[in-house]
This record gives C-alpha cells, sequence and structure tokens, in this order.
C-alpha cells in the first residue's frame, strides 16, 4: 500500500552526456531517510548486440564501453578469446598487455584523484562548486595541477608509446599484443618514470594530510562494513592483471582464495531490480541479504596480503595499520586506496620495462576456434571484470555476459549513499553541503558513468522532494 | 595506332578507342572515385561514384561503363558531381550498420577513406538499420552483410578470376544481398575454393578472415589485378 506520508527526494544530474545517474532518497513515515537508491538508467545494449558477431571481434568492441577503461574490457576479453581457441598468449605480448593495463590504471587513478576528487581536498568540500575543479586547482596550486595532468599523461603515453594510441587502442589480440614495443619508446618511457613517482607520493601526502586534518569525518563516512572481493597473486599478493580471485567477509576471514575466475558463476549471483538497468550482484554462498560485496582499489587492498614493489608494500603496511589489520570500510579510504595502487603501478612498470623481453618481436601466439565457452577476468580501475561468451561451433557469439565494477559496486554504493543521507538530510530540511557530500560519495566509488567523471565544475544534480503522490514540495538544483 | 579525340576537364587529348571514359582519365592521371571498379573485372556500374558529365548528354553518365567517343567534352570535376558524390557516399553509409570504430577494416578501408575524401561529416539521411546477419560459418572467413555495400567484386572476383561462382546476389533495392550458392551458410558451399580471393577484392570490413584483429587487417585489390595480367602473359 502507497503510503501518503512517505516522500521521496531525488537527485538527478541535469546534463546528460553520455551515461546519466540519478539518486532517489526515500523518506520514512517521520521524514527520517529511510533509504538511497542509485539509479544507472543508462542501457547500452552492449551483450544483446554482440550476439550473432564473430566472438574475436569482442576485444575491439567491449572497450566502447567505457573511456576509461577500456584496456580492461580488452584484456577480460582477450582472455575469454584465449579460453576459446585454448591457447596462451607470447610471453611479450603479455607482459606488454600488463604494461598497458598499468597505464591506464594509472591514468585512470590520476584522473579520479588529481582531477575530480582532489578539489575538495585542497580547496574545500564548501568552497564554491564554479571554482572546486582542476582549473580552480590549477589557480591556486598550479604546480600540483601540473602534476597531476601529467602523472594522467604518463598513463595514455604507455599507450600511445605501445599502440599509437591513446585511448580505445587498438593491437590487444587474442595471443599477445599486434604491435612491439620500440627500444626509442621504451627508453622514453622509462624516463619518465621517476616523475611519475614523484606525484603519486605528492598525492599520498596530500590525502594522508586530508585524513589527520580530518579524521572524524573520514572515520565517519560511510563506513558500513561488507565483504570485499579482488584479484591477488598466488602469494596472496596484490593483483591487477592476472590472478586468481579472494573474497573476504567484513572481518576480514578468507571466505574463498585462489578461485579460478572461470568459476565466478558459482560464487557470484545477480539480481535484476526494478529501480535501475544494473543488475545487484552479491556472494551466493551468503545469498543476496548478507552477500554484498564491494570491488575496487578498498577491496583489492583489504583482501591482499602485500604488494609486489617496496614502496607500495611501505604504504600498504600504513593502510593496514589503520584498522588493525583487519579490512578498512570506511568509503573514504577509497582514494588512499586508489592512490596506494598508483604507486605500485608506477613500481610494476619500471620493473616491465627493464625486461629484457619487452622489446621482442615474438608478441603473438595463433589459435583458432576451439572451445564453445570463455571467460575471461581482469580487474578494471573500478574493480573485478568478467567477461563470459558462448559461441556455436563456428565461433558465432550466441551468449555474452559482462559483470562490470561499477554494477558489483552499485550496492555497496547504495548502502554508502543511505548512510551520507541519515546524516545530512532530514524531512523537508536538506542541509546545505548535502549535495557536495552525496557526490563525493559517489566520487569515492569513481563508478564510469560519464556524469561522475564530469572533470570540470560540480557534478550537475538536482534534489526534489516529493511526496507519495509525486508532488514536489522541495527543489534544489545545481546544473 | 589509331587515336579519337576528346576533352575531360578542359583537356585536349587523344584516347584509344573503345576505352572506357574512366581508362582515358587513369591514363591521363585525372582523378577519379571508384568503388565497384577493380581492374581486371568487368565493370558494372554499381556505385554511381564515378559519375560523369558529357556534353550534349543531360544524365550523368558512370565513367566505368561509357566508352569514349570522337570529340566526346567530359567533366569530371563539377560540383554537381562532387554533390552526387556525397550523396551516395552518405547512402551507403545509412543504408547498411557500419561502425567503422569496431570494425576489422577500421583504418584500412576503401569506404571509409571515401568518406573522408567527400568530406562527408555526418550523414543526412535516416539509418535503415536493416537487420543483417554475420555469416561466421565458414572455416576460415567471414561474411559480415552489415559491412556490405553491394559493389560485387567478391562476386566478380569469384566467377571471373577463381571461376568458382560461389558468390552471387539475391533480391533488389536495399533488399539486395549476396548470397554464397543457393542462400545457404558459407561454410556449406560446394563450390567456394577458400580461395580468399574475395576478401581481397572486398574494399570494406564485409569480407574478413578469421584470423585477423583490427589492425591487422591487409586488403591487396591489386592482387586480383596482376592475376588477371599474369594469365593474359601466360596466354600470349
Ligand atoms: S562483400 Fe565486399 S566485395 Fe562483396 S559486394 Fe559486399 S562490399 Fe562488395
Ligand atoms: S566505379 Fe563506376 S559505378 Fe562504381
Amino acid at each position: 500500500m502507497v503510503n501518503e506520508d512517505r516522500r521521496q527526494i531525488l537527485i538527478s544530474p541535469v546534463t546528460r552526456i553520455e551515461g546519466h545517474a540519478k539518486i532517489t532518497i526515500r523518506l520514512d513515515d517521520h521524514g527520517e531517510v529511510d533509504e538511497a537508491l542509485f539509479h544507472v538508467n543508462e542501457f547500452r545494449g552492449f551483450e544483446k548486440f554482440c550476439e550473432g558477431r564473430l566472438y574475436t571481434e569482442m576485444p575491439i568492441i567491449t572497450p566502447r564501453i567505457c573511456g576509461i577503461c577500456p584496456v580492461s574490457h580488452s584484456i577480460a576479453s582477450v582472455k575469454a578469446c584465449e579460453m576459446i581457441q585454448g591457447i596462451q598468449p607470447a610471453y611479450a605480448g603479455n607482459i606488454l598487455r600488463r604494461l598497458i593495463h598499468i597505464g591506464q590504471n594509472i591514468s585512470s587513478h590520476a584522473l579520479s584523484f588529481f582531477h575530480l576528487s582532489s578539489p575538495d581536498f585542497l580547496l574545500g568540500y564548501d568552497s564554491d562548486p564554479v571554482n572546486r575543479n582542476i582549473l580552480g586547482l590549477a589557480e591556486k596550486f598550479p604546480d600540483i595541477a601540473l602534476k597531476g595532468i601529467r602523472l594522467r599523461k604518463f598513463g595514455q603515453e604507455i599507450s600511445q608509446r605501445i599502440t599509437g594510441k591513446k585511448i580505445h587502442i587498438s593491437g590487444i589480440a587474442p595471443g599477445g599484443m599486434a604491435f612491439p614495443l620500440l627500444e626509442e619508446n621504451r627508453l622514453a618511457l622509462l624516463n619518465w618514470i621517476p616523475e611519475a613517482k614523484e606525484t603519486v607520493q605528492l598525492g599520498l601526502s596530500i590525502i594522508k594530510k586530508f585524513h589527520e586534518e580530518n579524521a572524524e569525518m573520514v572515520n565517519s563516512f560511510a563506513v558500513s562494513p561488507t565483504l570485499y572481493l579482488g584479484t591477488v597473486g598466488p602469494q596472496g599478493e596484490h593483483e591487477l592483471y592476472d590472478g586468481k580471485l579472494r573474497f573476504i567477509d567484513e572481518n576480514g576471514n578468507i571466505l574463498q582464495d585462489q578461485l579460478d575466475p572461470k568459476r565466478y558463476l558459482e560464487f557470484i549471483a545477480e539480481r535484476s531490480v526494478s529501480w535501475s538497468y544494473l543488475k545487484y550482484p552479491y556472494y551466493k554462498p551468503l545469498g543476496y541479504e548478507k552477500g554484498f560485496y564491494r570491488v575496487g582499489p578498498l577491496a583489492r587492498l583489504n583482501v591482499a596480503s602485500k604488494m609486489k614493489t617496496p614502496l607500495a608494500q611501505l604504504e600498504f603496511e600504513n593502510f593496514k595499520n589503520i584498522a588493525g589489520g583487519r579490512p578498512i570500510h570506511g568509503t573514504f579510504y577509497y582514494h588512499y586506496a586508489r592512490l596506494i595502487e598508483a604507486l605500485s603501478s608506477v613500481e610494476e612498470a619500471e620493473i616491465l620495462l627493464n625486461d629484457p623481453e619487452i622489446t621482442s618481436d615474438h608478441i603473438q601466439t595463433h589459435g583458432k576456434w576451439n572451445y564453445t565457452e570463455g571467460i575471461g577476468c581482469s580487474e578494471a580501475p573500478r574493480g573485478t571484470l568478467f567477461h563470459h561468451y558462448i559461441t556455436d561451433e563456428s565461433g558465432k557469439l550466441l551468449k555474452v555476459n559482462l559483470l562490470i565494477a561499477t554494477g558489483q559496486n552499485n550496492p555497496g554504493m547504495n548502502k554508502s549513499i543511505t548512510e551520507v543521507a541519515k546524516q545530512y538530510v532530514n524531512g523537508n530540511d536538506i542541509k546545505e553541503g548535502m549535495l557536495n557530500r552525496v557526490e563525493s560519495t559517489i566520487r569515492c566509488y569513481d563508478p564510469c558513468l560519464s556524469c561522475s567523471t564530469h572533470a570540470i565544475g560540480a557534478m550537475p544534480l538536482q534534489v526534489e522532494v516529493m511526496n507519495a503522490n509525486g508532488q514536489i514540495i522541495q527543489r534544489i538544483e545545481r546544473g | 595506332m589509331n587515336t579519337i579525340d576528346i576533352k575531360i576537364n578542359e583537356r585536349s587529348l587523344k584516347v584509344l578507342p573503345g576505352i572506357t571514359i574512366l581508362q582515358a582519365c587513369r591514363d591521363n592521371g585525372i582523378d577519379i572515385l571508384t568503388m565497384c571498379h577493380l581492374k581486371g573485372l568487368s565493370d558494372v556500374g554499381a556505385c554511381r561514384l564515378c559519375l560523369v558529365e558529357i556534353e550534349g548528354i543531360n544524365k550523368l553518365l558512370s565513367a566505368c561503363t561509357t566508352r569514349v567517343a570522337s570529340n566526346m567534352v567530359i567533366r569530371t570535376d563539377t560540383e554537381k558531381i562532387k554533390r552526387y558524390q556525397r550523396i551516395t557516399t552518405e547512402l551507403f553509409f545509412a543504408e547498411r550498420n557500419h561502425v567503422c570504430s569496431v570494425c576489422v577494416a577500421n583504418g584500412n578501408c576503401e569506404l571509409q577513406e571515401l568518406g573522408y575524401k567527400v568530406g562527408m561529416d555526418h550523414i543526412r539521411y535516416p539509418f535503415l538499420f536493416p537487420e543483417c546477419k554475420v555469416d561466421t560459418s565458414h572455416q576460415y572467413f567471414v561474411m559480415d552483410h552489415n559491412r556490405c555495400i553491394m559493389c560485387t567484386r567478391c562476386v566478380r572476383a569469384c566467377s571471373e578470376v577463381e571461376g568458382a561462382f560461389n558468390w552471387d546476389v539475391k533480391n533488389r533495392g536495399f533488399q539486395v544481398r549476396v548470397i554464397s550458392d543457393f542462400d545457404t551458410p558459407w561454410g556449406e558451399s560446394i563450390t567456394c575454393t577458400s580461395c580468399g580471393k574475395c576478401l581481397q577484392a572486398c574494399p570494406t570490413g564485409a569480407l574478413w578472415s578469421k584470423d585477423v584483429v583490427q589492425g591487422q587487417l591487409e586488403k591487396h585489390p591489386e592482387m586480383i589485378t596482376e592475376l588477371v595480367e599474369k594469365r593474359k602473359l601466360l596466354l600470349t
């Protein structure tokens, strides 16, 4: 039965670029926040329109899902293709792919931190939204803004130097890579490493200072516990490109370890909900109510036992100390986790660039269709990504299932927004700064919707207070 | 040798009688857009890109199928021709589902180059979005009808050069489709020799080999021309 007193607050972006999202905050009878829902109304039908095409086209089609993490889609896709062909990638091709993947991670994390989030930290949450962006930052802290921009450029430079393109690269192919890395390009990238390391360290110092000065907010900001999923190496080390899955519970107990990603369907189920095109995935053994988990930088650091590189390992130890070795649930720590990952990525790039095989010409093995099923997995900047293809005996795709990071974080994101809304919304009275707080919650997850990556200016938001009959009783807009 | 006098774009030329206007242009370094023409194959005038204006004839004629005649005055570069070429190109793109960004032939496609050449920055016609099949049944090759522009170069390469007669055409108008044998899946063809000549002849990403990915596709339509030339040598 519809309760007349039940009110809804709707926050929805006014400017629509490519993807769009809206937030509804439902109030209960007493005007208190009941729950918040982050709607994703974007439905681009990728799974459907890929059906009927040849499976080897997927590494080119699926990167179009996202302009920020196209490489992760390519990687998950070529792995699925390699499973269909039953082949292993050539060593050099594989480390080149790893390097491009790292480059994407660096540029995505740099964008998230320096362009989108650091204006909040350096200029203040309550500063004028008109200037609270990378341009405002460039005015007040030109040095930091420039370094941030260059860090992002370094990430893109990696794919540019290997494939000739910054985004929507081609050449990531089943069996390895289509283009080799030339020696001059290897040296150019290697030269860039010290500067990149320094910039990430600068980011780390910014976030740590912010943590110190705003400890109360940071530690009370959307802190409800969830399970976590991430990829780890054979020793439980942090891993982005290739590895096995680990699930942990909210206390840090390992639920599943060294799980082959090919078995993901045994452990992840999805539920469709009426208010969003995104499906709600959950950890199957615990059921829908208890099984929701988060992915992405925070999750990956929570599940990892250690980092692969020395500087990142030092930072990781600091990170682990925050919660005494247990998982950190505070959503705000996504930023810190992201920077630790960026640091390890820069260090790993250096190791890879010094691998004598990295400029080898033997970069691709060749196969042909052999099996009807392929599953590939990689860690996108925002979390674990699965591609699952079923083909007929000619390689034509019969079924495509894509499990993306933002989808997996959606239940967690709703929970976080609900928590934040509870702090800042009281009935018809929406506290000033509420929009900013909701926006910054979304920023923590860095979901791959264009509106959330709107780099200049504040996220366009619209708040509507609505009663059960759909009458708007109050509206706040920010375009 | 007997020659005749013609004029192309104000240039007086002496050319062999019986050749096409297209050949006269090519022999004299006059640029002319083509798509369905492939040297070595017969000409069918399917694409309508090589249209020229001829004095005394009030409609545009295709240079690839019109032969020169004595004292013909021809123009290949008028505004009208350019406008028609652009319209024709836009219609190619509007008729089926061409998505260059995810096509194997991206960066290696005659149709894409044509778009650049005629300065196509958008398409003014409504897209038809037909439901086209992708035939993956052949062991080595793929036929994606979404990307086919019905130039029939594959059909002619198959019949005139390979002699296999696997490819043919069915239906009319925008429902026209290239078919294999009697419209059976390519993989079940009893005439296809898997020679791959149709792939080389195809100007778009409609025909491609299963073992290439984007960035790796290379097409050599001139290979068809060379084969034909070499065969002529064998016969003389
Ligand atoms: S498949 Fe290629 S060569 Fe054959 S008609 Fe279509 S576009 Fe022309
Ligand atoms: S080239 Fe003359 S009509 Fe196609």
